[in-house]
């Protein structure tokens, strides 16, 4: 085996990407420190790592969102480089920033392409520059009058989003004139309270839309490539359930107008590592929008890798350490056909209420072309504090329908006692019609999905 | 030494079908392993090290019951003894028994301290927290070297109460 990247990584992170950052560790010879705050401190990752590193108490914002105890243990440790994962410190331009003048090595792009695309209006107007295609719509709105004369130009319905923003807050609706004064005032509000910066935009709201996303690597010697569409449509509250690639419904046209606007982008913001473009595709009038760039690893990364055949944490790490992607544009093909489902210790019964606990039995499936990444065992506690998510299952076969089916048999054999999981709902979904034809938009698991169950509907 | 998660589970196990052993100290080439049954009879183990990050740092616990525990057992069972108690580590950082280097340490073993005394310094980035006794006392035990990482909740310090 060639000479590793590094001698020693820091991962600072937990759960299932944990643990994949050190299996990623472990095929490049790579030693492994796990950050662990008291609640994982007999985490699976904690296990298996070459050492696992108690940085603080069970809360978040006292341990995994520390940059100063993650610095210190990485650097305390004799680690190289850092591995952020998702979440948590991963899109904080400042923790990339904090680890590179403390002399390690960010695993992800520079601080400056964080912020740039961290801060949406910035990235909106980089897209546009790059002649990516931007949704309709405005540049900062500072007052009301601004915005009634943005909403006569871009036409209602339209929604204000903060340019701090992400994950739905600081996000509004308006429909009509009459909403738009109390819509931006509550906007404001929300994004002034969670990001601490109260500055809005516009967008024309697409009432029938799907999300296609771009996987991009970027090296220090000027490769950008892409691997290709996930199809990430089957959402609840803007939160993913279901990614697949390829996308059931877009053209080869399009799939390429969008890798190319892609690798556009990370070009223009002299993109490193792994990355996402975010695109919304309008299926009333067949044209797909930029949304937003992830400048990180993605959970839903697997889809990818189980069509390409290409392990996307291996070659973060590898950039990382100045080397260059490890093949070529073309040598990217995609093979048949991969879903994923994202397994949350939820009860969808119950409005997916969270149910931590005691994980009693836990059984997962496996055999060729199943794939799950999980950091759950039986005995395993699901501590409260954290996200929900218990696992991924990631099936691959020759096509579409086959993959479904697979995946059928592969949610029924898994088997999990002890904590509720949203298994069933999966089955469900996918057993769908609508879902097996591929006719599923953003609201569709809220609008078709839940009231044709209501009504009895077999799909 | 390497001391696998294998090997303290196998230590734990014979410690707990020991019905009069209570407390334990290997030593090993740079490893300290000290075992004591908790009141509730469950064990706990935690290394010390003395050279800083050379060796990986070993935490284990036994697995956890598949069963009814509502919470996960305690990593660390070592409860102090009777009218000792121990000050552990509030933050992850780096442990100095001195204020700057060459300055006498702040205790030493069989020192008498007052609650509000310092009893040592962690560095995080830089940024000095002392850390107090927190009871008037006698230091009975240093449970860490000098200028050495600590992880968060390290037992740092043991203190006989007065």
């Amino acid at each position: 085996m060639s000479k590793p990247p590094f001698k020693r990584i820091f991962i600072a992170n937990r759960g299932e990407i944990a643990v994949r950052i050190i299996r990623a560790c472990q095929s490049l010879g790579i030693e492994s420190v796990v950050a662990v705050s008291t609640a994982d401190r007999d985490s699976l990752a904690a296990q298996m790592a070459t050492r696992a590193i108690c940085i603080g108490p069970a809360a978040a914002s006292l341990s995994y969102l520390k940059p100063e105890a993650l610095v210190t243990a990485a650097l305390g440790t004799g680690c190289e480089a850092v591995h952020p994962g998702y979440g948590f410190l991963s899109e904080r331009a400042s923790f990339s920033r904090l680890c590179s003048e403390s002399g390690l090595v960010f695993i992800g792009p520079s601080p400056e392409a964080i912020e740039s695309m961290g801060d949406k209006l910035t990235a909106v107007r980089l897209a546009d520059a790059a002649k990516v295609p931007r949704v309709p719509g405005s540049d900062k709105v500072t007052s009301k009058e601004v915005a009634e004369r943005e909403a006569k130009r871009i036409g209602y319905p339209f929604l204000f989003k903060a340019s701090a923003g992400g994950g739905g807050r600081g996000m509004r609706l308006v429909r009509n004139s009459a909403e738009l004064a109390p819509a931006m005032e509550s906007a404001t509000a929300e994004a002034q309270a969670a990001f601490g910066d109260s500055t809005l935009y516009m967008e024309k709201y697409i009432e029938s839309a799907r999300h296609i996303e771009i996987q991009i690597l970027a090296d220090a010697h000027g490769n950008v490539i892409h691997l290709g569409e996930r199809d990430c449509s089957t959402q609840r509250r803007h939160q993913k359930l279901i990614e697949e690639a390829p996308s059931p419904f877009i053209s080869d046209e399009v799939r390429k107008t969008l890798s190319e606007a892609a690798v556009r982008l990370a070009q223009r913001v002299d993109y490193r590592g792994a990355g996402t473009v975010e695109f919304v595709y309008d299926e009333q009038t067949g044209k797909a929008y930029f949304l937003e760039m992830n400048t990180r690893i993605q959970v839903e990364h697997p889809v990818t890798e189980m069509v390409t055949g290409r392990d996307l944490v291996v070659e973060q790490i590898r950039i990382a350490a100045g080397e260059p992607i490890s093949f070529s544009q073309e040598e990217v093909k995609v093979t048949g056909h991969a879903i994923e489902c994202r397994i949350n210790a939820e009860d969808a019964a119950r409005n997916f209420a969270p149910g931590p606990g005691r994980i009693t039995e836990w059984n997962a499936p496996g055999e060729k072309g199943v794939r799950v990444d999980s950091h759950c065992y039986s005995g395993y506690l699901v501590p409260p504090y954290y996200d929900s998510l218990l696992a991924k299952l990631i099936v691959h076969a020759e096509d579409r329908d086959a993959t479904v089916k697979k995946m059928l048999g592969s949610l029924k054999q898994f088997v999990v006692r002890g904590v509720p999981t949203t298994i069933g709902f999966h089955h469900e979904v996918l057993s769908h019609d609508d879902f097996r034809a591929g006719r599923v938009n953003t609201r569709w698991v809220e609008e078709k999905f839940f009231p044709s169950r209501a009504t009895g509907h077999k799909g | 030494m390497e001391l696998t998660h294998k090997d303290v589970a196998s230590i734990l196990a014979i410690i707990d079908g020991a019905q009069h052993l209570d407390e334990i100290e290997l030593t090993f080439s740079g490893l300290r392993l000290h075992v004591r049954r908790g009141s509730a009879g469950d064990g706990g183990a935690r290394f010390a090290q003395s050279a800083p990050a050379a060796v990986p740092q070993v935490q284990a616990q036994p697995q956890p019951q598949a069963a009814v525990q509502a919470a996960p057992a305690p990593l660390v069972a070592a409860q102090a003894a009777e009218g000792e108690v121990i000050i552990r580590a509030p933050m992850l950082g780096t442990f100095y028994r001195a204020s700057s280097p060459g300055e006498k340490a702040f205790v030493e073993v069989g020192q008498k301290v007052k609650a509000h005394d310092s009893v040592g310094v962690i560095e995080v980035m830089k940024l000095f927290n002392s850390i107090q006794a927190g009871v008037d006392g006698t230091v009975v035990r240093i449970e860490v070297e000098n200028a050495s990482l600590v992880e968060f909740d390290q037992a740092l310090i043991v203190i006989a109460k007065d």
